[in-house]
């Protein structure tokens, strides 16, 4: 018993990970429509930058919150002067230009920073509690305290401010946005701008874990998109949900399923979306899109 | 007046139906010559880019023709790569190892399809990202067919005595026809009854089905096609190659060969040949430029090609053309096909006294209406 709890805290900490790459893609969809695959390699970037501020000598906590700034930042111009060219065009090319910024990104940390791995201090202590005789690390509760209060957040800014009503309107219809007197670009700018802050702060918080690499977020990314279909691309809290089930799950499995053991276990999240899709193909809980002719 | 002559002369050359045959026969005939005068490495790299050309052919099949985003396509190439390494060292005829190495991956793409194409739009790429994914663990796990992580290999494209030819120039040789009789099926499909019905698919579903076209049916049909394809491509990576091994179908190569697909130019049987040239040239070139930033380097020149060429190295001589046209009635400048000239002259405005009159307006004095294609 005090396994399998010890592996659902776990399964829900990195699942935490997963949840806030998974939501950035959906912001990044929602808004502009594509597929963002390079968010994982901004949050790679994003560690990065952190690291190298705290080499310096200044405070992790400080390091990583100029990170997520800096990232911020960097998500907005990155959408200004790269992703609008494609905007609107054909999404296949839309795509593949991600696919292009992806590879630029990784292959840009690997060009300063090499591929050899970087040890990156944890935010949070490594001791661990006991509670109900599982054996805990203080760093998985602390990942999962520190995404849910930043789900909240966000939550909070797209229902409670103006900044939020103005992005959610850019996502839902741009020109009918664009005619209300909404700045549609810059809206889009600071909702690339959210969604690599997202990725800055998964980043940061699975770099100690897996230790510093230019590819350390790939199968973080592949996980995330796992999510994003389970729960529907439409959907923010059921791509967090998604991604938490996937989490535990693979813990779960690669444990109790002799079979799949922990070199399978990335394949348990698309054995789950293959049962979902035969039942409900818009998702656990997407909505079913309507295209009018 | 001359130009007009070599105008229509032209236009009556290439409207024969000879000349089509006669463009094929040139080909078959350098297929034939090329890899005999070609030195080794030249037709190993030829050898090479017409392997991963049947890949990224597949991948317009599902993609560029029917509009479904696949990042799988690398995991079929290496099941038709791993099945042909099984029967060769079975010692399986090879007839019999040909037909697996299609017959397979097409299975698998098939019963993969049946679910992932319940899915609209990027979802399926959300899906197949996990065939290569997966993939890679799982070669690795089924030891005793794939090899695990070491790898198989299997040497079986050695040329035989009594042709006198080299390794590679047989292989180049089994390349070109496997290669060639694949494209040329491809071609056929994507221009018949099946591309029609692929092209409504990608353009609006709703109307495809309200015609009777089931897009679920079609969608599956094309990832089967492609699925069988990325065999093809596979048994013949094993022609030239004649090893894999897990890192054969890293994600990494999914995307590249996504990437390669859209530079060359999506929906064009042309396009793929490019694709292939991309994928196989760029790592190469970038190599030699500096290989410490090889990868920054692939992702930049990705960019800049999307930048200035969004429908792919094939649209470059529509470009080129229209550039060519846009200097004619700019400066009277000629364009390289010595078109602007023409569509002046059959107006009966001398295109040099153009030139002298208004060097630098695009000349709203000149009658002569403009091409129709400048504005598009």
């Amino acid at each position: 018993m005090g396994t399998f709890i010890q592996l659902v805290i776990d399964g829900l900490s990195t699942g935490s990970i997963y949840a806030a790459l998974a939501l950035a893609i959906v912001l990044v969809n929602q808004a502009t429509g594509l597929i963002n695959f390079a968010q994982g390699g901004m949050a790679v970037l994003s560690a990065y930058i952190a690291w190298v501020l705290n080499g310096f000598g200044i405070p992790l906590l400080l390091a990583i919150l100029a990170a997520v700034v800096i990232s911020f930042f960097l998500g907005a111009v990155i959408e200004r002067f790269l992703i609008r060219r494609f905007e609107g065009g054909d999404p296949d090319t839309a795509v593949v230009a991600t696919i292009g910024l992806l590879t630029l990104i990784t292959g840009l940390c690997a060009w300063i920073w090499t591929y050899n791995n970087r040890l990156f201090p944890s935010l949070f202590p490594l001791e661990t509690v006991q509670i109900a005789g599982a054996v805990i690390s203080v760093r998985s509760l602390g990942t999962i305290v520190v995404i849910v209060a930043i789900m909240l957040l966000l939550q909070a800014l797209f229902l409670g401010t103006k900044l939020g009503l103005a992005l959610r309107a850019v996502a839902i219809n741009p020109a009918s946005a664009a005619f209300s007197g909404v700045n549609v670009g810059r809206n889009l700018m600071v909702g690339w701008g959210l969604a690599a802050v997202l990725g800055a702060v998964a980043g940061v918080l699975v770099a100690p874990q897996l230790t510093l690499t230019p590819g350390m977020m790939d199968s973080a990314l592949v996980y995330a998109l796992a999510a994003c279909i389970l729960g529907g691309l439409s959907s923010p809290i059921g791509v967090v949900v998604a991604a938490w089930l996937i989490g535990v799950l693979e813990n779960l499995a690669a444990v109790y399923v002799p079979f799949i053991g922990h070199d399978l276990k990335i394949a348990v999240p698309f054995i789950l979306i293959f049962v979902v899709l035969i039942v409900r193909p818009q998702g656990l809980f997407g909505r079913k899109a309507v295209v009018r002719v | 007046m001359a130009a007009n002559t070599d105008l229509s002369t032209r236009t009556r050359v290439l409207g024969r139906p000879w000349v089509p045959w006669a463009a094929a026969g040139l080909v078959i005939v350098l297929m034939i010559v090329l890899p005999l005068i070609l030195p080794e490495f030249a037709n190993q790299t030829i050898a090479r880019i017409g392997v991963f050309a049947v890949a990224v052919l597949g991948l317009n099949v599902v993609m560029g023709y029917t509009g479904q985003v696949s990042l799988g396509q690398i995991f079929f190439v290496g099941v038709g790569a791993y099945v042909t390494a099984f029967g060769v060292n079975a010692d399986w005829n090879i007839v019999l190892i040909f037909v697996l190495a299609c017959l397979v991956p097409a299975v698998i793409g098939l019963l993969i399809a049946l679910a992932a194409a319940r899915l609209g739009g990027l979802a399926i790429a959300m899906v197949t990202i996990a065939l290569p994914i997966v993939g890679v663990p799982l070669a690795k796990r089924l030891s005793d067919f794939t090899g695990g992580s070491q790898g198989t290999s299997a040497r079986f494209s050695s040329a035989p005595e009594w042709t006198g030819l080299y390794d590679d120039q047989w292989q180049l040789y089994i390349v070109f026809l496997i290669g060639g009789i694949t494209f040329l099926l491809t071609r056929n499909l994507v221009r018949g009854k099946y591309g029609r019905a692929f092209a409504i698919v990608k353009n609006n579903e709703a109307v495809a089905g309200s015609m009777g076209i089931s897009p679920y049916r079609y969608k599956v049909l094309a990832f089967t096609i492609a699925s069988l394809i990325g065999g093809v491509s596979g048994f013949l990576y094993m022609v030239v190659i004649q090893y894999t091994s897990p890192e054969t179908l890293n994600f990494g190569h999914s995307i590249e060969l996504l990437a390669a697909m859209v530079i060359g130019g999506a929906g064009s049987i042309i396009g793929s040949l490019l694709g292939g040239v991309w994928y196989v040239i760029v790592p190469y070139v970038t190599g030699i430029i500096d290989p410490n930033i090889t990868a920054l380097l692939q992702g930049a020149i990705l960019l800049i090609v999307l930048f200035i060429l969004p429908g792919g190295l094939v649209s470059l001589p529509r470009l080129w053309r229209r550039r060519g046209r846009d200097a004619g009635r700019g400066g009277g400048v000629l364009g390289d096909d010595g078109q602007p000239d023409a569509a002046a002259s059959v107006t009966g405005t001398p295109t040099v006294g153009d030139a002298l009159g208004a060097p630098s307006a695009g000349g709203p004095s000149k009658p002569s209406p403009p091409p129709p294609t400048t504005q598009s």
